[in-house]
């Protein structure tokens, strides 16, 4: 084999540009603070993912007009869970090993979070999701303390519902429940609530979730005779049931979580059935000047759409102020030093701010608490947030909202 | 009476699931390999059901556009991919298979995304019939799927080409010697395949939502009753699809709704351990 010395130059020449590339990136990583948004744009939670994405890049671009946290600019890393796990954790391993990122933001879905939590855990990195399992709270999947929830654990739900039933004067409620940890924990959450308060759940249905019907299913919930049946439910399994409901002529009435009772759920079954079915969701903080910034973000986004439309992209709104708020007050972007402060920049006490250079400029005179675009946003020692539930009665196929309640 | 209301509800299930198992069975018996598109064929037929109601507001030409939706996409399958894979390994086929089932999911995905349709059909009260509640949407549609399979065996037990279909099942060599010409069995075997597949699509669809992973989520069942019935036999097929559905929900007031789907499994296991060719299988001659 022949090789000139041209050649031999153009060969070292390439071998130097490799080995000097990763410096050129490791340069540039030292200066920015990457973090993945990591939402469901396909699948299951697609009427929600883009918008998600969307304003945690909108939140970050704020950050860095702002000169950044302490001192580094917000470099978002966009990935699509496309609403299953599997596809999750690819997504997941790839943004912790690939793109090296330091968080991961914006996992929607409780199988997904359930699913990703340990990757975090593993590359010790912070994760924040808006999923409801009450298993989220807790080790093997929270071992380490480093995952934050925004959106309210089902069990917070289930005790909305409770307060729903105590309100109407409900006196007989059923639970039915698609067998997942969200669902079960919906009805669950409600069972524990409403016993608490004296009452009695006089049925308790679990069912597997592709059926092709739930008719006897429905025949064991409605041979107990309730006044009301409480639902842990989705959309698809929703509508199945509700049609088949309708068609046994058995009345009763429904509460249901807002993400199965939805218009979506109106366009499938019609306003005839859903009349009168009380539809559960948590609030955004809608009276906060936080939210104000957050629904002009989102219409400025989303070609005019309200931010009222999608209360998950208001958690990820936050959880990038939250996320740089930390790192701005630790000074620091090791995961110990972010954790430590979370709490400490979210919670009271301290001066109540509203955005990120206000609370930017208020950690150089003290403590602050960050009041969210979701949520006044305290977290408690598992990391999870106590937002306000919005009760919406549906009357000729819209979703009215009558009352908020607080727990 | 509870029971037979169980048994009632089981029987709309069932008959889904046994148009499922005849189409798989059908392939199996002459194809000789399982067909995992079988799902995807029955969203196809869903979609197109559903595309061709809303156009038209007529149910009876969105059933036509799932038969032959369905016929065609089995039909092109056939003549791009297994056609060419004949005398391959089963494995190869069962996975090449696969891939066309993922390809059509996807497809859908793209086109109609991953949001639920829903047939807008009138919602009706049930008939009340000697204490029992039937509701007239599910008796129609037993109609459709009976007339289905009418059809089919009329086509299967009564005419040539279906004495021809039964002929290679049973002995592909001899039924060559014997002047059958495989071709046009094949032709006619993916037809009938992909035909009963978009009636049970449209079941399907009309009973929960479409969405396009409703067909692969019913393959398992399927295949379930596809043994059950006796590989390769196509009355065994429908038999035991609707022996599974109605033993699921009979079932349910021991075991409970959690569980239901595990007894379906376990009926299978029973009936093979005491009869391992299947409820109506043939034991196969070894040559």
């Amino acid at each position: 084999m022949n090789t000139t010395r041209r050649q031999l130059l153009g060969t070292f020449g390439t071998a130097a540009a490799i080995v000097g590339a990763p410096a050129i990136l490791r340069a540039q990583t030292a200066e920015s603070f990457r973090l993945a948004a990591l939402c469901p744009v396909t699948g299951a939670g697609s009427p929600f993912g883009s918008g998600m994405q969307k304003m945690i890049l909108a939140a970050a671009e704020i950050v860095n007009a702002n000169g950044g946290a302490a001192g580094r600019r917000f470099e978002v890393v966009p990935e699509d869970t496309q609403s299953s796990p599997q596809a999750g954790v690819l997504a997941a391993k790839k943004l912790i090993d690939v793109n090296k990122v330091r968080a991961i933001l914006g996992t929607w879905s409780s199988g997904v979070s359930l699913a990703v939590v340990p990757l975090a855990n593993e590359a010790n990195i912070i994760m924040m999701n808006t999923s409801g399992a009450p298993a989220l709270s807790v080790p093997p999947a929270n071992a380490k303390g480093l995952s934050y929830r925004y959106q309210a654990t089902n069990d917070r739900f289930g005790r909305a519902f409770a307060e729903i039933c105590v309100k109407e004067g409900f006196k007989r409620p059923a639970t039915m429940a698609f067998n997942n940890a969200s669902g079960v924990g919906n009805t669950e959450g409600f069972r524990k609530a409403w016993e608490g308060k004296g009452g009695k759940v006089v049925e308790n249905v679990v069912y597997e979730p592709n059926q092709t019907s739930y008719r006897s299913e429905l025949q064991k919930v409605l041979a107990a005779n309730p006044d009301v049946i409480v639902t842990g439910s989705y959309l698809a399994d929703t509508t199945i049931i509700m049609r088949e409901w309708f068609q046994s002529g058995q009345p009763a009435k429904w509460i249901m979580p807002g993400w199965a009772a939805s218009p979506d759920l109106v366009k499938a079954v019609g306003a005839e059935v859903l009349e009168g079915v009380i539809s559960v969701d948590s609030i955004s903080n809608e009276s906060a000047p936080s939210y104000k910034a957050f629904d002009e973000a989102y219409r400025k986004a989303m070609g005019g759409q309200p931010g009222q439309s999608n209360v998950y992209a208001a958690m990820t709104w936050d959880m990038v102020h939250v996320l740089a708020l930390a790192i701005e007050a630790a000074g620091s972007v090791e995961t110990a030093a972010i954790k430590a402060k979370i709490q400490e920049i979210a919670n009271p006490p301290g001066t109540q701010v509203y955005s990120y250079p206000d609370g930017k400029a208020a950690l150089k005179s003290g403590k602050i608490n960050f009041e969210g675009a979701s949520s006044v946003l305290d977290f408690d020692q598992y990391g999870d947030v106590t937002p306000d539930f919005g009760v919406f009665f549906i009357e000729s196929g819209k979703l009215e909202r009558k009352y908020i309640v607080k727990i | 009476m509870f029971y037979a209301q169980l048994a009632v509800n089981g029987l709309v299930q069932g008959l889904v699931v046994g148009l499922a198992a005849l189409s798989i069975t059908l392939v199996f018996g002459i194809a000789r390999f399982p067909n995992a598109a079988t799902g995807d064929a029955m969203t196809l037929g869903a979609y197109s059901g559903i595309v061709v109601h809303r156009g038209t507001g007529s149910l009876a030409l969105g059933s036509i556009a799932s038969v032959v939706a369905a016929a065609l996409m089995l039909l092109g399958a056939y003549g791009l991919v297994f056609r060419r894979l004949a005398g391959r390994s089963v494995v190869a086929l069962l996975v090449a298979s696969i891939g066309i089932g993922f390809m059509v999911r996807a497809a859908l995905g793209v086109v109609f995304g991953h949001s639920q349709m829903v047939f807008q059909l009138p919602l009706a009260r049930p008939y009340v019939l000697g204490g029992l509640r039937v509701s007239p949407l599910d008796l129609q549609l037993a109609g459709i799927a009976a007339l289905a399979l009418l059809i089919v065996f009329v086509l299967l037990y009564l005419t040539p080409i279906g004495r021809q279909m039964r002929a290679v099942a049973d002995d592909p060599d001899l039924a060559r010697v014997s002047g059958i010409r495989p071709a046009r069995v094949m032709l006619a075997m993916w037809t009938l395949a992909g035909a009963v597949a978009g009636v049970g699509g449209l079941m399907l669809g009309i009973k929960t939502i479409v969405a396009p992973e409703i067909g692969w989520e019913l393959l398992l069942p399927a295949f379930a009753a596809a043994i059950l019935g006796g590989i390769g036999s196509p009355v065994g097929a429908v038999v035991a699809g609707l022996v599974l559905g109605m033993a699921q929900e009979v079932s349910t007031p021991f075991v409970g709704f959690t569980y239901k789907i595990a007894v379906s499994f376990v009926v299978m296991l029973l009936v093979l351990l005491v009869r391992p060719r299947g409820l109506f299988g043939r034991v196969e001659a070894t040559r």
